[in-house]
Formats: C-alpha cells, sequence, structure tokens
C-alpha cells in the first residue's frame, strides 16, 4: 500500500523532473553545454513529430528528414538570400513551404503501404538530397547555407547560447502541448485505430486515407519548426540534414524512446544526446560504432523502448499497481 | 559507346549486389541495409589480399566473399532472426551495423581510400572503332552474365532452388511439407551476403574502396532492387542495367543530376507497379 | 419497408465465381440468418455489403437508394454496421476506447485535432449503456488483448451497434463461444429492438434457429433456398448439404 505522501510525488514527479531539466539544470551549465541542451531539445521536436505518423499512425517513414530540411532550408533561404528579417513573418511562410511539400509528397507515398512507403519516403527525401547538392546557387550545394542570423523578434536580445537554448526551449513546450493536443483529439485516437486495424477503421466509417494524409501533414510542420529552430541555433544548414541518417535517428529516438506516447521521444532524445556527448568527450573517433552500437542493442534489448518501464514506475506509485 | 560498355559494366556489378539484396528480401522478407557495407568490407578485404600481400585475385574475390557472409552469419542468427516480420526494428539493426561496421574498416584500415585496383591479367585495354575499351569492364560484364546464368540455373534446375521457390509462394505449405526452411532461409541470407562481398572485389576494379562506399552502394542497390522487382533475380539483372546506363549516360550528360533520375524512376515505379518490373508482390 | 435488396449480386475472383446472382430482399426490423457451408460465399456477401470489395455484377439497395457504389468508408454514415469473423478489434486500445472510436466515426468529431476526446462527456454515456448490456463495463479500462476471448466476441457485437445502424451485419458472432455465451448473445440479438434489422451468418444451428425469422440457404455462391426456420429444417435439399448435420438433431 503506497504511502500517502508519495502520491503528490508520483502525481507531480515528472513535470518537476522535466522543469527541472529542461528549465532550470541549462541556465546552470556552462556554455557549450547549453548548446548541447539546445540540440537535444530540437531533436526532441524533431522526433515527436515523427512518433506522430510512426507511433501513433504506424506508418514508418525514412524520410521524415525531408521536412526537417525544407523547413530549415526555407527558412535559411528566407534569410540570407531573400533579405527578409522578421522571424514573424519568415517562420510563416517557411511553415507554409514545408506543408506544400508534405502535400506533395504525402499524395505519392501514399499510395502505398508498410515496406514500399517506407522505400517510398527513402526515394522522396534522397532526391532532395540531390536537388539540393546540384543546386549550388540556390542551396550552396553540399557546404549549405551559413551565416543564417538569429531571430530577430522584433524585442531586442542578446543572443548567447542561453538565449538560443530558452528560444529552443520555449519553441518545443508550444509544439509539445500542440502535438499533445493532437493526439488526445479524437482526430488522435483515430490514429491508433488506424495503426491496429485499417479494415476496422473503414468498416466504422473512417476515411483511412484522409485521416492518414492529414496526419502525415501534420507531422511534416512539426518536423519543418525543428529544421527552423535548428537553423537559427546552427546558422549552417546542410545537405546532411536532409539525407537518411537523420531520418534513422529520428526513427531510433523514437523506438528507443518510446513510441506511441509523446513523452517517450523525448526521453530518448536525452539518451541519446548524452550518449552522443560522453562519446565525443571519451570515445571521439568511434562515435559511429557507438551510435551503431546503441541501434543494435535498442532493439535487441529494449525492443518496446523506455516508456513502458517508466510507465509502470509511475503507475505502480501512483495506483499501486504496475497496471492502469 | 565507350559509355555504354561503361553502363553495362556497372549495370553488372550493380546485379551483383543486388541480386543478393533481392534474395534475401524476396526468400526472408528482410530489408538488408547492411548489404552496401558488406559489399564495401569484401572491398577491403580484396585490397589486403590483391594489393598487400600479392595474392590470386580469384582468391581475393573468395575471400570478400566469405568474410560478408561471416559477418552475414552473425547478423542473422544473432540478431534478425529474433525481430522476423519487425520492420521498423529490423531498419534499425541493419541501419546500426551500417554504423558499427564502418567504423570498425575506419579503425583497422584507416581513412585513406584505396585507388581502384585489378588483377594484372585484366589490366589491359583493346582498341576498338577508335577507342580503347579496358578489358577488365568486360571481365566484370562477363562475371555479371555468368552468376545470372548460375542462378537461374539454381533456381530453375536444382531442389534447393524448388524450395525457395516454394517458400517464396507459400511459406507454411513449405514449412508443412516438413521442409526445414529455416535452414534454407539462413543459407539463402549467407549466399546472399557472399555475393555482397565478392561483388565488393569484382566492383574494386571500378570503385576501390573507401568508406563512403558502403552508403553507395545500398542506395543504388535498393534502387535497383525496386525497379527491378523485389525478389526477382531477372528483374535485378533488368534494374541493374537499367540503372546501370542511366547513371552512366546521366553522368556525362547531366552531371550532378544522375542520381536525381535515378530517385525519380524508382518513385514512378513504386508509384505504378510496387513490386517493380518483374517483382510478385510480398506475401505478408 | 424495404432496408436492404440484391439484384444479380455476382462477384468473380479470378475464375471463382463466389456470388453468383444472388437476389434478396430483407425487411424493416427482420433477423435473416445466412447459412452454408465453407466456402457457401457468406463472407464475401457480407463484403459486397458492407463495402470492403466491389461486386463484379449487379446492384445492391439501402432504403430504396442505390449503394453499389459507394466505398466503404462511406457505408458505415448510411447505417451499415458490421461485426468480423475474426475478431477485428483494436488490441492496444482499451474497451472504451474501441467504443469511442466507433462512436465517434460517423460525427464530424472525428477530424476533431484541437479538442480532447474527453471534452465529449454525451459519447461517454451510450458506450455506458452497451457495454453495461453485454455485461463487459467493468473491464471498460482493460487493453482488448487482456480481456477473455468470449468478452472480445460480445465487444465486436457491441462495436456494430454503437453507432446505432440500421442495418447490422453479424459474421459468425458465436465463433469461439461457449453454448451459455452463445445463447446470449441469441437473446440479445432478439432484444435488438424493430429499428434495427440484423443479418446474420452462421454455422451454429442451435444460434440460428433461437435468433433467425427467415434463413437463406447459400452453396457455392448461389441461393439454394430460402424458408422459416421449420421449413428449413424440413428441407432435403439443404439437408443434403449439410450431410445430416446438426440441422437435423433435436428438432
Amino acid at each position: 500500500m503506497a504511502q500517502t505522501w508519495q502520491r503528490p510525488v508520483a502525481r507531480f514527479g515528472p513535470y518537476v523532473a522535466a522543469a527541472l531539466l529542461f528549465l532550470i539544470l541549462p541556465a546552470l551549465l556552462p556554455t557549450h553545454l547549453q548548446s548541447v541542451w539546445s540540440r537535444l531539445v530540437i531533436f526532441a521536436i524533431f522526433a515527436i513529430s515523427l512518433d506522430i505518423i510512426f507511433g501513433y499512425a504506424g506508418l514508418i517513414s525514412l524520410g521524415h528528414s525531408a521536412f526537417f530540411g525544407v523547413g530549415g532550408y526555407a527558412n535559411a533561404l528566407l534569410l540570407t538570400k531573400l533579405g527578409f528579417e522578421s522571424f514573424w513573418i519568415v517562420t510563416p511562410i517557411a511553415l507554409a513551404i514545408t506543408v506544400a511539400v508534405a502535400a506533395l509528397f504525402g499524395l505519392i507515398a501514399l499510395r502505398v503501404t508498410r515496406m514500399y512507403f517506407l522505400l517510398i519516403t527513402f526515394a522522396l527525401s534522397q532526391m532532395l538530397v540531390a536537388v539540393v547538392n546540384t543546386w549550388r546557387d540556390v542551396t550552396g550545394g553540399a557546404e549549405g547555407l551559413f551565416r543564417i542570423p538569429h531571430p530577430d523578434l522584433g524585442i531586442s536580445i542578446a543572443w548567447n547560447s542561453i538565449s538560443l537554448y530558452y528560444f529552443a526551449c520555449i519553441s518545443l513546450i508550444v509544439c509539445f502541448f500542440l502535438m499533445m493536443l493532437v493526439v488526445k483529439s479524437p482526430f488522435g485516437l483515430s490514429l491508433q485505430g488506424i495503426r491496429e486495424s485499417e479494415p476496422r477503421m473503414r468498416a466504422m466509417g473512417y476515411n483511412v486515407w484522409l485521416h492518414k494524409y492529414i496526419a502525415y501533414i501534420i507531422s511534416a510542420l512539426f518536423a519543418g519548426v525543428a529544421g527552423i529552430v535548428f537553423t537559427y541555433h546552427n546558422t549552417v544548414i546542410s545537405p546532411w540534414n536532409l539525407g537518411l541518417e537523420m531520418s534513422a535517428l529520428a526513427l531510433l529516438i523514437c523506438i528507443l524512446g518510446g513510441r506511441g506516447t509523446l513523452w517517450g521521444p523525448l526521453i530518448g532524445a536525452v539518451v541519446i544526446t548524452l550518449i552522443e556527448y560522453f562519446s565525443s568527450i571519451y570515445l571521439p573517433a568511434r562515435w559511429p560504432l557507438v551510435l551503431g552500437g546503441s541501434f543494435v542493442l535498442c532493439v535487441a534489448l529494449l525492443p518496446k523502448g523506455i516508456a513502458p518501464y517508466l510507465q509502470r514506475l509511475w503507475n505502480r506509485l501512483i495506483y499501486g499497481s504496475a497496471k492502469n | 559507346m565507350l559509355t555504354a560498355l561503361s553502363g553495362v559494366s556497372f549495370g553488372s556489378i550493380l546485379f551483383l549486389v543486388a541480386s543478393g539484396f533481392s534474395l534475401i528480401f524476396g526468400v526472408m522478407g528482410v530489408l538488408n541495409l547492411t548489404h552496401g557495407v558488406l559489399y564495401m568490407v569484401g572491398a577491403y578485404i580484396g585490397w589486403t589480399l590483391a594489393i598487400q600481400h600479392g595474392h590470386n585475385f580469384l582468391l581475393a574475390i573468395v575471400a570478400g566473399g566469405v568474410g560478408a557472409a561471416i559477418i552475414g552469419l552473425i547478423l542473422d542468427q544473432g540478431f534478425l532472426r529474433r525481430i522476423h516480420g519487425m520492420l521498423a526494428q529490423q531498419v534499425l539493426l541493419t541501419f546500426g551495423f551500417i554504423y558499427v561496421l564502418t567504423n570498425l574498416c575506419l579503425w583497422y584500415w584507416g581513412a585513406l581510400p584505396r585507388a581502384p585496383f585489378t588483377a594484372p591479367t585484366l589490366d589491359w585495354s583493346f582498341p576498338l572503332a577508335g577507342l580503347q575499351y579496358p578489358f577488365a569492364r568486360v571481365v566484370i560484364t562477363l562475371i555479371g552474365i555468368a552468376l545470372a546464368v548460375f542462378l537461374w540455373w539454381l533456381q530453375s534446375k536444382t531442389k534447393f532452388g524448388m524450395v525457395i521457390r516454394a517458400g517464396m509462394n507459400d511459406k507454411e505449405m513449405t514449412v508443412g511439407l516438413g521442409i526445414n526452411y529455416g535452414i534454407v532461409a539462413a543459407a539463402i541470407f549467407l549466399l546472399g551476403c557472399f555475393l555482397a562481398g565478392a561483388a565488393g572485389v569484382v566492383g574494386s576494379q571500378l570503385f576501390g574502396a573507401h568508406l563512403g562506399l558502403g552508403q553507395e552502394i545500398l542506395l543504388f542497390a535498393v534502387a535497383v532492387v525496386v525497379v527491378g522487382g523485389l525478389g526477382s533475380i531477372p528483374g535485378a539483372l533488368v534494374g541493374g542495367l537499367v540503372t546501370g546506363l542511366v547513371v552512366s549516360f546521366g553522368t556525362v550528360l547531366l552531371p550532378g543530376l544522375a542520381m536525381f533520375f535515378v530517385y525519380l524512376v524508382m518513385i514512378v515505379v513504386l508509384m505504378i507497379r510496387p513490386t517493380g518490373i518483374l517483382g510478385r508482390a510480398i506475401t505478408d | 419497408m424495404e432496408v436492404l435488396r440484391t439484384e444479380n449480386l455476382c462477384k468473380d475472383f479470378g475464375g471463382v465465381h463466389a456470388l453468383r446472382n444472388v437476389c434478396l430482399c430483407v425487411e424493416k426490423g427482420e433477423r435473416l440468418a445466412i447459412i452454408g457451408p465453407n466456402g457457401a460465399g457468406k463472407t464475401t456477401f457480407f463484403s459486397m455489403i458492407d463495402g470492403q470489395s466491389k461486386p463484379t455484377a449487379g446492384k445492391i439497395y439501402l432504403l430504396g437508394q442505390e449503394i453499389t457504389r459507394v466505398p466503404g468508408h462511406r457505408r458505415a454514415h448510411c447505417g451499415i454496421c458490421r461485426s468480423f469473423q475474426v475478431t477485428s478489434l483494436f488490441k492496444a486500445l482499451t474497451v472504451m476506447e474501441n467504443m469511442l472510436l466507433a462512436l465517434h466515426g460517423t460525427k464530424q468529431s472525428r477530424f476533431q485535432i484541437l479538442r480532447p476526446i474527453t471534452a465529449y462527456d454525451d459519447f461517454y454515456s451510450k458506450p455506458q449503456a452497451l457495454l453495461e448490456s453485454m455485461g463487459i463495463w467493468e473491464k471498460r479500462n482493460e487493453p482488448v488483448r487482456d480481456i477473455a476471448y468470449g468478452e472480445q466476441r460480445k465487444l465486436e457485437i457491441a462495436l456494430g451497434l454503437a453507432s446505432e445502424p440500421k442495418l447490422l451485419l453479424l459474421d459468425e458472432p458465436s465463433t469461439g463461444l461457449t453454448s451459455a455465451e452463445r445463447d446470449d448473445v441469441a437473446s440479445r440479438v432478439r432484444n435488438l429492438g424493430e429499428d434495427i434489422t440484423v443479418i446474420l451468418s452462421a454455422h451454429d444451428m442451435d444460434l440460428v434457429f433461437g435468433v433467425a425469422q427467415r434463413i437463406i440457404v447459400l452453396h457455392f455462391g448461389e441461393i439454394i433456398t430460402m424458408g422459416t426456420c421449420e421449413e428449413i429444417r424440413n428441407d432435403p435439399k439443404t439437408r443434403e448439404i449439410y450431410l445430416g448435420e446438426e440441422c437435423t438433431a433435436d428438432a
């Protein structure tokens, strides 16, 4: 029988931990670590956006980086080559472009399922990589675009690693909140139904293709946000950010953290960033080995990710038993 | 014409790689992303034996294949058989192995790329219609044809091939007939990996050995197999030829956009006929 | 009042005639059973009605309107609901979530992305009544994969009833149930009321005789005969098809 004091701790625990980890801790870290934390947050937004189609709707995409890249490149182009300045003008335009690309890609990719969907999403993002690499005048080719300015929010802010971090963090909070609304809505539940049994959903009256299409676009939108925040933080964007490795990394973060829960990929992002950080200190040349090893170990040992364990722990603390 | 021979020999190498990839996919339903890196490991092993130690080139080809097959054995028996049917996990696992193996190659062989090398007996060209055609490329094409014939013989004329075809059509029935499909599948996986490694050595005559090779070849292999047909050997041949020619002519006519067209073709095929030009539907 | 009418419904699967010239008519409030050996075409027939597959020839009318070309996902909106022979529930979701999906399926709310599903209070009382009547209300927060098979079959039926259909198709509803559970299902179907028309397909003749007012016998995709329970029980052609199975047992 759980002690009465354990209940409030368990109930508020995760939120307090999150606040500590994301709001308070970064202010206490040295600057180079704040930069690492920003990266974590940006990758978290990216991976969580993938979770909407992967964890909830059950669509395995190997081309999600396309939208991260489109958002980032659009943002960078508007700022560096087209002379726009204000965050409030540039961001909606970049997002609109991302959504347009997603609308097109969705029409192509959603004609097929499972294995072929995986291959088509892969081919689509690789095609974008090829275009970006070749169209040197516009996209800077293999070197990418650089000297991207800091966000112009209309109020004067001293942009340094801590203020950039909070900029990213606020983006995460806003995105997380919106994505949470989406998955907790009737539409969000319908995505889970689609994942479990498409014929049943159709028999119940759902236009399965349309729901998948909308989810695909929403997911791409948030990936684009991650891309935009990334360009502001990194000041450089290159074709690598559009490629297979980015997409695979997002998939890993989702699976490692626990898919089908939005907070799972958040934890996955924390774990991967920590692994990346410590590996860069102790084994710098072996980072790909560590990353690849993480992929392999995750599949072998934690096929459902970390989230189920944490969920059971939380249930036990709150309800006194591991089940719901 | 030189471009055409270039395209055909490139296509032949693609066929060598893609046939293994296609076999593994058709028989086991596994998308083995590690396939490209196995090619690369084979190329490195071949270099070590043929150039560093001066051994027979044929021996190098076999050694490359065996090395790749050993890695394949670990991958399949150690990991893949536990995640049968779980697509996302398969993708992650094989992708992880790409990183691991690439980094291990970096560790052992260093970052310096190995220039294209060939056996001394093949290192000459013959003149035809005013241009010099490298004999090595012709040999590569012949090896591709030989493999195609071998695989065709294996599939149609042997009992082993019959079992494979039966399994691809109806796995439950095959198992029900008392055939140990597990061993067959494992053998196919090893064969596929061997082909990848051996292809790496054969292809090293054109591409040498370097660390980016793994991913590059993978991208091509996927395109070839999708266009030609997942699980179809003739498809891998057709796909390989088409891709090889597209890239060869594309590099000459529109440099930089060759890859773009490869992916475009791939997407069009996936939209119109997902099982590929000569492929068959996967009974999931 | 006629609820369903099919005219010369045919379905070919590359040379195999799954359905041949099926013509039938169902009145409102009727309880119709379709019986026949395996492969007779019962499930194919249901797939035509609920839109999962398209007929090769023939027409289907619902309440006088032709629905032959209406896509599968619109049929629920027309008032057709179905339970499946092989349980196709949302296994990872809870019983309640399964019901909620069934309820929102025909409503505009299914496209709502910004309002949480818990905000729809009126959508919770309806499932409560249904689940209680099926006896699975206590399990509402359990994932479906954790509840007993018999309870899953009852949930299948509850899902079919959730959106208040005009026509309910029950595909082998008693598969895998004990005889007590089967009788339970039979009495529920009998008591569904006159607003719902039920067509059920079954092998289980006890269930059929317990529920049906009219029976149609299918064999190799064709209607062999139709009639009341008495007529079918005594029909020589039907006996021949079933080779002296249950229908010649206790009368």
